[in-house]
């Protein structure tokens, strides 16, 4: 990998620039209580348009309007972010508060990397791209394996996993299905719904002929890996599901943080049904001997490429998505303040990649690179905003293309390593759950300062 | 063998049975507002076959289970009589499925169920529901198996889904050009699914616009409908550049110039409405032009170039031309038909014979389906006995577990039982979560840095609690009472399902005649003695003094037991 020292020095000057902005910021915040961390990525699948989610609001603002043409968001109409120069989508508005308390950042144009890349290295080094970009399933892969070159078989909380101690029920848990995040190499995930409850109808433990002959099939030693591995998953989803269903089944304080902050009606969307389970799994923490718990939340609904905004551009597809993921994510703070939490606690934002930043004819966006995205912790650095929001030039400094297909200035392992870190990943095993960590730690690139 | 005779004997009369009631119901196939209930009256078509090679019964049922919606002792008989070749030449003409008439009765304007007093207006018209009844109904009793389930794994790899349009009249022809391109040409198939309208909505290509055109179906139909992302060797392994990294298939502006090649298509209109009517669409036909719209330019992708004043399905046709011939198209296709319909694991060796025959059938011809679904049925990987090598296997998805338990244990259908409990079941049939299918192909194996298993992203904690559940609520609480079996949702052509306990009921107390039968058609006769005198033992435990009820409980209980383990949830 050949990289000039003037390449570098853009980004590090990059860093340098958000790091000063952020000091101008308050900084007291308060400290974890005692040693137990929970980390909870919420993927937004589909690819969702963080150029709408997260909106410069000063002099920048005209030329995000006019290169966003079709789905550029009216400035008089976005949450304002107290004493920062970018705003949120309209319909977030649920956050304004948690910006206020200081447990929301912002994290600008991010994306998969490989390499630190400027356009003309992008341009001039094939080789140094992650692969099929603009992907759907390969860009999920490279965000949740962090292999941006090559296969990935397993997901960076899956290891996490693998090198923590195995409970009984494990400590990864995914609220949104099986997703490669959540694959480990000797570790399994307890993946739960986010509705309903688990029961296995009909089944009582004991010795019976019935429980005999359900033992007597239960095995697939020697059948094939795909049989034996599919029998165990079979045998440790009863046994996991039994401890899940009591807490889920349980009456639970959390819930009810969970409303609308405007109607006080119930949050419904799926991510809230999903944020909600996890609160009572952070709260149930000590009963499962968990001491750090991982977890992975899905959004879908992402993928806009017609009618992502509707005439007035602050409502439709996109706008009543973000409104559900705003709700859930303050609804979730909020939870995770009653119980004293806050400060363990971090959510955040992943997706496939970001949009491009003009809008096309059918009022939606195609597929890009770099997005932004949103941390919620009461263990952040208050009211920052990282990174450097790229130049709004459409075929730009910044622009890949000529629809405005954004490179990123920081890798998904500046952003997740950084959380990785605080939620307690050894250093020695940094390089295990992000296999390219060693490119990032390097020539003046590391983690996000995002913790107090 | 006596078993199966008897058995087959019960399942005629519950043909005849269904349908009368098919006849007087004013549903299914002869019109009305579309609905379940089996397309057909399904009499096997005999054909004049060559002398077979003589078959195994394990082989039988193991291409019953790659070829159908489970094995039936019909099918396994009709098998090892007709030979492995003759059974599908018999499959190629058999006939039965179909959407059409669903389509065709279903086109609505998009405000018709307003103020409608019909409590089912929005099923019949707006949902997946009539034509997934009949999806099921046919998969449990149509004979034309092996087309319904090429269309099956059709509907997985050129996903369209009622998640984002939930017209019932799209759904169902959509579907009608998976059942009609299983064994047509792929490039027909792709045409025809590139024109859809139902395609055309959920892909964005309907009212795609010349001033800023959608990437979006020209991406995916490169990404997921032909060549894939990566160059691929003809045996479907990568092609590889000197850094060892894969090398793409198509470039950002290849997608920008086949968008621009798609563009200036809209809906149909119901009634000879305008163009402008967003009210009207017609989602049973394919699309129209709308000049204005149409990019006339010079378009340039994939080495192609199509000149300036080509017209609109010139254009269109250079676009679908240059995804059928790329030359990664051929093991992209071949290894996504194998991985749906035999092994997550295929070898090299397999997915490249099946690509040559995908490339040319033999007589010159690329795309012949007849010639793919052959090659991946009679490859030496599909055929012999059960396989136990370290990457053999293929994890039964939802719909399949549903239907090959069901088809074991016997039943006659309208379709809507099965509607009641797919979505639960993570696989709500045509309404995928996305345009990635309910599953990737790739997804990995857990623990394992080398097996695929795209059916195991849907073995989680909560699904397997619920597959479980299905299997004790369909058999030891299946009797006829259960709602889903009787309760009428309102939707034309339902006339509930009926579970054959009878069949098992008349084996009174022989259960090692029951325990035969589930051996044979849920484990391909693989049960250990040990295994049989366990399962005898739970059934024993079960007395009653109703002999008749008591044989049931104790098929039930067997059934139950089985159908719940990994040995049936995994085909080798």
């Amino acid at each position: 990998m050949k990289l000039t020292r003037r390449d570098f020095a853009t980004f590090i000057a990059g860093t340098g620039a958000a790091a000063a902005l952020g000091q101008l910021a308050r900084t007291a915040s308060a400290a974890p209580n005692g040693s137990y961390r929970a980390m909870v990525g919420v993927f937004l699948f589909g690819g969702n348009d963080g150029w709408n989610m997260v909106v410069p609001t000063d002099s920048r603002y005209a030329g995000y309007a006019s290169s966003r043409g079709t789905v550029a968001l009216a400035q008089n109409k976005l949450t304002a972010l107290d004493g920062s120069a970018f705003a949120l989508h309209p319909a977030m508005s649920a956050l304004n508060s948690v910006w206020a308390e200081g447990a929301l950042n912002v994290v600008l144009n991010t994306g998969t990397l490989y390499a630190p890349l400027n356009k003309s290295l992008y341009q001039s080094r094939s080789d140094l791209r992650p692969t099929n970009l603009q992907s759907h399933s390969d860009e999920q892969a490279h965000w949740q394996g962090l292999r941006a070159r090559s296969d990935n078989f397993d997901g960076f909380m899956g290891r996490i996993a693998d090198r923590a101690a195995q409970t009984a029920t494990p400590a990864l848990i995914s609220l949104g299905g099986s997703n490669l995040a959540v694959i480990g190499q000797r570790s399994s995930p307890l993946i739960l719904p986010s509705t309903g409850t688990l029961s296995r109808t009909g089944y009582s433990a004991g010795i019976s002929a019935k429980n005999s002959a359900i033992d007597a099939f239960a095995s697939a030693a020697g059948m094939g890996t795909i049989a034996d591995v599919t029998a165990k998953q079979i045998t440790s989803a009863y046994t996991q599901a039994t401890t899940a269903n009591s807490i889920l089944t349980a009456t639970s304080s959390v819930d009810a943080f969970f409303v609308n902050p405007t109607t006080g009606a119930t949050l419904t969307s799926d991510v809230a049904r999903q944020l909600l389970r996890v609160a009572r799994l952070i709260e149930a923490r000590s009963t499962l001997g968990h001491d750090r718990q991982t977890f992975f939340v899905t959004q879908g609904g992402y993928d806009n490429h017609s009618t992502q905004v509707n005439t007035d551009t602050s409502t439709g597809t996109h706008a009543n998505l973000l409104g559900e993921l705003a709700m859930a994510l303050a609804a979730f703070y909020k939870a995770m303040k009653s119980m004293g939490m806050a400060e363990n606690v971090t959510a955040f934002t992943m997706s496939d990649f970001g949009r491009t930043f003009r809008g096309n004819a059918q009022m939606g966006t195609d597929h890009a690179w770099g997005s932004n995205h949103l941390v919620v912790s009461g263990n952040l650095r208050p009211k920052l905003a990282h990174g450097i929001y790229p130049s709004t030039v459409l075929g730009g400094a910044d622009d890949v293309s000529s629809e405005g297909r954004f490179i990123p200035t920081i890798a998904q392992e500046e952003y997740l390593g950084a959380i990785a870190k605080w939620h307690g990943v050894a250093d020695g095993d940094l390089g295990y759950v992000l296999p390219n960590w060693s490119t990032w730690t390097a020539n003046g690139r590391g983690p996000l300062g995002l913790f107090a | 063998m006596a078993v199966m005779q008897r058995r087959a004997g019960r399942l005629v009369v519950s043909f005849v049975a269904l349908a009368a009631l098919s006849a007087c119901g004013g549903g299914g196939s002869s019109g009305g507002s579309g609905g379940g209930l089996v397309s057909v009256t399904p009499t096997p078509t005999p054909t004049a076959s060559p002398t077979p090679t003589p078959v195994s019964t394990q082989d039988a049922v193991r291409l019953a289970q790659q070829a159908t919606f489970g094995p039936t002792p019909d099918v396994v008989n009709r098998i090892v009589a007709l030979g492995i070749n003759g059974w599908i030449d018999e499959q190629f003409a058999a006939t039965g499925s179909r959407y059409d008439d669903i389509a065709a009765s279903t086109g609505v304007a998009q405000n018709f169920c307003t103020g409608s007093t019909d409590t089912a207006c929005n099923r019949k018209y707006f949902s997946r529901e009539p034509v997934a009844m009949r999806f099921y109904a046919d998969a449990m009793v149509a004979p034309d198996q092996l087309k319904q389930r090429v269309a099956f794994a059709l509907s997985q790899i050129l996903v369209a889904s009622e998640t984002e349009v939930n017209e019932t009249n799209g759904i169902a022809a959509y579907n009608q050009i998976l059942l009609d391109g299983a064994f047509g040409n792929y490039r027909d198939l792709l045409m025809n699914v590139t024109m859809s309208s139902f395609m055309g909505d959920y892909l964005d290509m309907a009212d795609s616009n010349r001033t800023a055109p959608s990437e979006n179906y020209a991406r995916e139909m490169l990404q997921l409908f032909s060549m894939g992302p990566d160059q691929l060797n003809m045996d479907g392994t990568r092609k590889l550049d000197a850094t060892g990294a894969a090398i793409p298939t198509y470039t950002t502006d290849d997608i920008k110039g086949v968008a621009k090649a798609l563009t200036g298509w809209t809906y149909p209109r119901l009634s000879g409405a305008a163009i402008t009517d967003n009210n009207q669409r017609d989602y049973s036909k394919p699309m129209i032009e709308i000049a204005t719209r149409y990019d006339t330019g010079v378009k340039t992708f994939l080495g192609t170039t199509v000149p300036a004043g080509a017209s609109q399905s010139d254009s269109v046709k250079a676009a679908v031309e240059a995804a059928f011939n790329n030359a990664s198209t051929a093991p992209y296709v071949s290894k996504a038909l194998i991985q749906q319909l035999v092994t997550s694991n295929p070898s090299a060796a397999y997915v490249g014979r099946v690509a040559a025959k995908f490339a040319d059938n033999g007589s010159g011809v690329r795309g012949d389906m007849k010639a793919v679904v052959r090659a991946i049925l009679t490859d030496s990987e599909a055929r012999g006995a059960s396989r136990t090598g370290a990457s053999d296997g293929k994890v039964k998805e939802p719909i399949l577990l549903m239907t090959s338990l069901m088809r074991a244990v016997g039943m006659t259908t309208d379709g809507y039982a099965f509607v009641t409990q797919d979505s639960n079941l993570a696989q709500p049939v045509f309404r995928s979560p996305s345009v990635f299918n309910f599953y990737p192909p790739d997804y990995p194996l857990p623990g394992n840095t080398s097996l695929k298993s795209g059916p195991s992203k849907l073995m989680t904690t909560s699904n397997v609690t619920r597959f479980h559940n299905f299997v004790y609520n369909w058999t030891i609480s299946g009797d006829q009472t259960r709602s889903e079996f009787t309760t009428n949702p309102g939707i034309p052509g339902w006339v509930g399902s009926k579970t054959e306990w009878g069949a098992w009921e008349a084996l009174g107390t022989d259960t090692d005649a029951m325990i035969a039968r589930i051996n044979l058609l849920m484990m391909a006769n693989t049960m250990t003695d040990a295994q049989k005198t366990a399962l005898k033992a739970a059934a024993a435990a079960i007395t009653n003094a109703d002999a008749t009820l008591q044989a049931r409980r104790r098929a039930q209980m067997m059934l139950y037991i089985v159908g719940t383990s990994p040995l049936f949830l995994v085909d080798r």
